[in-house]
């Protein structure tokens, strides 16, 4: 990956982080919160793979935490193995895949509050389950709904990686 | 992650093809790399969230997180000024489509409030009238071996012939036929009829009513009935007995215990207002002013009486 585009994502981590803590954080639809931030992490992940993956994920959750003056490292941790292992998804089987962002972006979603919510109970803090189980479906239909403009822009502005730059261990053929 | 020996299939040709042993040194690199970029990552991401945890309000870290904070701050307040106008609009158009329930609503709670501003208002209205009552019912007036049963008058009378009141306790409350019913301020009349839960007095105005009562300041003793109209006259007093205008009169009570009262004694019953003598009256023309206020009480207190009822040889 070029400085330019390193410049570019990081960039687009740390806009989409902002509005996630300053706007999108009021936004409540049935319970769930549109999360702009994993949408852009996971469209950058799946671009740009495994390691710019994990380094923005890392990155974009200390941000979070500094600005809500949150539990420090609580979200690098999610989004580290968020963008990680949505990385090692676009360098493998879901490259060029057209469904791959969608999948990424729903799977994601509950693992990245499930993950929360378990790192929370494990820290001795409040972990209500039942909210998050009930927004749940609404948080993953907007993050869908975000899926396909925010892979659009970060596509755009991040050209697709070419073979060579990917990780070839597991590669599917025909 | 597949191992470094592992067989790729390939589709196209339906044949398996065998990696060298030793694989793609680059690679074998970039996925060390990988590895250790992940495993510094999550290192770094758990010492910032054990040392948050263990010290969340001091510490160096806390003060970067500060630091931090606060340079983010612009970048906030930017983001919050650019969205404020859409969210206005949201909010503009969101309380126009809104507007019309939410007027509904609030006219149906503002006529829920009145309906309870008039129902508190005439609770209030009933405090002064209650608390009096309570101090009687405490207080040294109110008689011996018997309790109070509350009751809440449900209908008055409804004009000169109809000298009785309605009022919602009965039987289930304790109350039997002849049951005195009092109010704080004085006799107000006797049971007459019972029902599970309601029960009808006969006032002391009515004219088949009669209370042996006792002058408190000259101990005459005479039958407080009803006089012309409405009014009370002290009945039965000799001429040559003495009572005085203004003299206070109470129910007598039993004098014979093998023909006991239904009114117990002491229960204040009205004041002489006029006292007058006629030749040709056997007795003494008491006109007598009650205590009770017939026609503005609410509630009244029915007098059950504590004691096991007398069997009758």
């Amino acid at each position: 990956m070029s400085f330019v585009d390193g410049v570019k994502a990081a960039v687009l981590l740390f806009v989409a982080a902002i509005v996630q803590v300053s706007i999108l954080t009021q936004i409540h639809v049935w319970g769930g919160v549109p999360d702009l931030l994993l949408v852009t992490l996971v469209a950058v992940a799946l671009l740009r793979g495994a390691v710019v993956g994990a380094v923005g994920g890392f990155f974009a959750g200390l941000i979070v935490d500094t600005a809500t003056f949150g539990q420090l490292g609580l979200t690098s941790l999610m989004l580290t193995f968020a963008g990680y292992w949505i990385g090692r998804y676009g360098e493998t089987t879901g490259r060029d895949r057209a469904h791959a962002p969608f999948l990424s972006v729903a799977v994601v979603t509950v693992l990245y509050a499930f993950g929360l919510l378990l790192v929370h109970f494990f820290l001795g803090e409040r972990a209500p389950a039942v909210p998050v189980l009930r927004g749940i479906l609404p948080t993953i239909a907007m993050n869908l709904l975000l899926t396909a403009p925010v892979y659009a822009l970060v596509r755009r502005l991040l050209r697709p990686a070419s073979r060579s730059d990917l990780s070839t261990e597991v590669q599917l053929l025909g | 992650m597949a191992p470094p020996n592992r067989t790729a299939r390939v589709a196209v040709l339906g044949s398996s093809v065998q990696r060298s042993k030793s694989g793609h040194p680059k690679r074998g690199r970039t996925a060390l790399v990988r590895r250790l970029v992940l495993v510094v990552l999550v290192l770094l991401a758990l010492a910032l969230l054990t040392i948050s945890f263990r010290s969340p309000t001091s510490g160096a870290l806390h003060d970067v997180q500060g630091a931090g904070s606060t340079a983010l701050r612009p970048f906030q307040i930017a983001a919050e000024r650019v969205a404020q106008p859409f969210r206005d609009v949201y909010g503009y158009f969101h309380g126009m489509t809104t507007a019309k329930s939410q007027n509904e609503k609030l006219r149906r709670e503002v006529k829920q409030y009145r309906n309870e501003t008039l129902k508190y208002q005439a609770a209030a209205a009933q405090v002064p009238e209650l608390k009096r009552m309570l101090r009687y019912q405490e207080g040294p007036t109110f008689p011996n071996d018997f309790r109070p049963v509350n009751a809440r008058v449900t209908s008055f009378p409804a004009g000169p012939f109809t000298q009785q009141i309605e009022i919602a306790a009965g039987s289930h409350s304790g109350i039997a036929l002849n049951t005195p019913v009092v109010t704080y301020e004085g006799l107000v009349g006797r049971v007459t009829n019972v029902g599970p839960s309601t029960s009808v007095v006969t006032l002391i105005t009515d004219a088949d009513s009669a209370v042996p009562a006792k002058d408190l300041t000259t101990g005459v003793t005479g039958l407080v009935r009803r006089g012309t109209g409405t009014s009370l006259i002290l009945d039965r007093v000799p001429k040559n007995e003495v009572v005085s205008k203004g003299d206070r009169l109470v129910t007598q009570g039993t004098r014979d215990p093998r023909y006991p009262d239904i009114y117990p004694y002491g229960i204040p019953i009205g004041r002489v207002s006029s006292v007058g003598y006629s030749d040709n009256a056997i007795f003494v023309q008491v006109q007598v002013a009650p205590f009770a206020q017939f026609g503005s009480f609410d509630s009244v207190t029915a007098l059950v009486s504590t004691k096991p009822a007398s069997k009758l040889p």
